[in-house]
């Protein structure tokens, strides 16, 4: 059976039985190259699951809405099923009201791979030993991995979750084909001036749409620090200083639960590489307090709790 | 006015000569989205496939200062921001684009007196259109109008055939600009390539929709809306991406005894948007905020403005997250209502 179908069958149990009031998986999209997040509620409706690569989005972004109305399964890839970790650790979701059926795919596919293609011509995109296909009327092209693949996927090591309820796909340990921090070493290589200068020019295209917000599973507050009417500290204004105090905020809010994810990233429709900011958070928190972000039920939130030997690094 | 030709070797220098007299905006590449940026801010990219960012932010600037002020004792100053001043010209916009800033014309001139900036803004910008060889896998634009024959709101447009642009004016700042020496003018051969093309691109493209008819009976409790809601993120791209999207809030920045008051985008997709002083919010969830957007785009600019606020250029649809397509919601809205569904079918 391939993935899709024990996916579709793992969720007509679980509707049937009642275990689950819906299943938060991929259905098909509006055209072969998209998927699009489905609620499926019925046994029938399972049949409407699909696993394929272009299975892109974090699901978990819905739970804590999702949970309000009944216990819910929740299709999660490596990356996305620390999320619920750490959803479960922040008091946002029980772990009883959440199945997670953990999925490791051999990768997402990178909306750039499809560039040279005429997207009206794909009919399919599925996953072949050695990368991704795209089905056109001409038939068959194969994208080597590290073509087809988001630079997440590439640097994904499917090491076992944390959670996982039912777990789907090839969940053997493999080898990275990039380094998960590569980018962000690179970024370090900066001096600070040119650091500065670089987000300078990023931010000042940053049209302050909040779709990094909303994407992202660790931004669920009922009230964002951005929407208070009329504060004096925070302007909606797209004004340099206004983006800058908006994105670092952000980060702040997310360092020690960004899980690297990339719907920022994704969700941006100015290209701000937003991940990197994201991982170089990442990267330092690991460096400070020695954990990352949904690896582990047992870590405490790192900003979330207090010990009296946490690293406080003074600059000099 | 007849025809024009102007080689592709040849746009760099006219443009150059353009920007000695006026701003010229061009298509840039950064960070894998196009944007208008002044001439000689980045590489010129003509090549994109589908839209670029709209025109949206040169007319209605993300943000935009209305007025300062300041105050000793009793005594204050209020200075108002002065008028936009000089001309502009935007080159390589889409026929999509354009054709969407009459429908905004007909938002910020709704009340009198109208929106003096905005039109100070219209007023001064010339505008050259590039249509499009190879539009992108969302582009419904025939769908709603026809800009891509018919086009509106631009002063002269340009069709790639190869080696030169084929060029028309269709106003008299367009005759102007075409006079200039880089052109010459278009011969037969020049023409059926430009057919060529354009029956290329319009066999891409969907056919004459009734969209203007089939909107006014959408269906107010129609389950898509619940379906949407669920999915949808409230991520403001749809709106943002938009050109015809239009509405602002207002909002001061304000230190000690001096400020200003500035407007800045906003977008009814956005939780707060219609969350009133009282605390009461008559769009309390995403199923009335996707309604909205829909309905706006469609329904309610017939009744107001006797035209479609949609202009089927598919950014929201390629930039949605969540793969919410419009035109899929429209389609269903408009599908006829099954023969078992009770009596009244309105």
């Amino acid at each position: 059976m391939s993935m899709e179908q024990v996916l579709r069958e793992k969720a007509k149990e679980l509707l049937s039985s009642g275990k689950v009031k819906v299943v938060i998986g991929y259905g098909e999209g509006s055209i072969p190259i998209k998927s699009t997040p489905i609620f499926v509620k019925t046994p029938e409706q399972a049949d409407c699951l699909v696993l394929n690569p272009t299975c892109t989005n974090n699901l978990t972004v819905y739970l804590p809405q999702a949970v309000k109305s009944g216990p819910v399964a929740v299709v999660a890839k490596p990356c996305e099923v620390k999320n619920i970790v750490e959803l479960v650790k922040e008091n946002q979701i029980k772990r009883e009201d959440v199945t997670v059926i953990a999925v490791s795919t051999p990768g997402i596919l990178n909306d750039a791979a499809l560039a040279e293609f005429d997207l009206l011509d794909v009919k399919k995109i599925s996953w072949k030993a050695d990368g991704v296909a795209v089905t056109t009327s001409q038939g068959d092209t194969v994208i080597p991995r590290d073509a087809a693949f988001q630079k997440k996927c590439l640097s994904c090591t499917a090491a076992q979750p944390a959670i996982a309820d039912i777990k789907i796909g090839d969940w053997a340990e493999r080898a990275p084909l990039q380094d998960k921090f590569a980018d962000v070493e690179e970024y370090e290589k900066l001096s600070a001036e040119e650091k500065r200068a670089f987000w300078a020019g990023q931010f000042s295209k940053c049209i302050r749409c909040y779709a990094c917000r909303q994407a992202c599973p660790g931004c669920y507050c009922n009230e964002c620090f951005v929407d208070k009417n009329g504060q004096i500290w925070a302007s909606k204004d797209t004004g340099a200083e206004s983006n800058w105090f908006f994105h670092m905020t952000r980060m702040m809010h997310t360092a020690g639960r960004c899980t690297g994810c990339g719907e920022c990233e994704r969700a941006c429709p100015m290209g701000i590489p937003l991940s990197l900011m994201g991982k170089k958070m990442s990267l330092l928190v690991k460096e400070l307090f020695g954990t990352q972000p949904g690896e582990s039920m047992e870590d405490a939130p790192v900003f979330g709790c207090y010990q009296t030997n946490d690293p406080d690094p003074c600059p000099e | 006015m007849e025809a024009k030709v102007i080689a592709k070797q040849d746009i760099s220098a006219w443009l150059s000569s353009l920007a000695e007299k006026m701003e010229v905006l061009a298509p840039v590449e950064d960070g894998g989205v196009i944007r208008y940026r002044p001439l000689g801010e980045g590489e010129m990219n003509l090549n994109f496939s589908g839209p670029a960012k709209s025109l949206r932010d040169h007319f209605t600037p993300e943000t935009e200062t209305l007025f300062r002020y300041k105050y000793e004792g009793l005594k204050a100053e209020l200075e108002e921001s002065p008028a936009e001043e000089h001309d502009r010209l935007i080159f390589g916009a889409r026929a999509c684009d354009a054709a969407a800033l009459k429908y905004v014309d007909a938002v910020y001139s709704m009340v009198e007196p109208r929106d003096e900036p905005y039109f100070a803004r219209r007023e001064r910008t010339t505008i050259v259109g590039l249509f499009c060889n190879n539009p992108a896998w969302s582009c419904f634009c025939t769908e709603v109008g026809n800009f891509l024959t018919n086009p509106q709101e631009m002063d002269a447009g340009l069709t790639d055939i190869g080696d030169k642009y084929y060029a028309e004016a269709y106003t008299a700042k367009g005759e102007e600009l075409l006079s200039a020496a880089q052109f010459e003018p278009a011969g037969a051969e020049d023409a059926a390539a430009v057919e060529k093309v354009k029956q290329k691109a319009l066999s891409r493209l969907p056919a004459k929709g009734a969209h203007e008819e089939a909107c006014l009976s959408y269906n107010w409790d129609s389950p898509i809306f619940p379906e949407l809601a669920e999915k949808c993120l409230g991520c403001g791209v749809c709106a943002y991406s938009c050109p015809t999207c239009h509405c602002f809030d207002i909002q001061e920045c304000a230190q000690g005894k001096k400020g200003s008051r500035f407007r800045c985008w906003d977008t009814c997709q956005f939780e707060k948007f219609t969350l009133m002083g009282h605390g009461h919010n008559p769009r309390p969830s995403k199923k009335e905020r996707t309604r909205q957007r829909v309905f706006h785009k469609f329904k309610y600019s017939i009744e107001r403005y006797k035209m479609l606020g949609c202009v089927g250029c598919g950014r929201c649809i390629s930039a949605c997250p969540v793969n919410i397509d419009i035109h899929a919601v429209v389609a269903e809205l408009e599908k006829p209502a099954p023969a078992s569904e009770g009596v009244n079918n309105e």
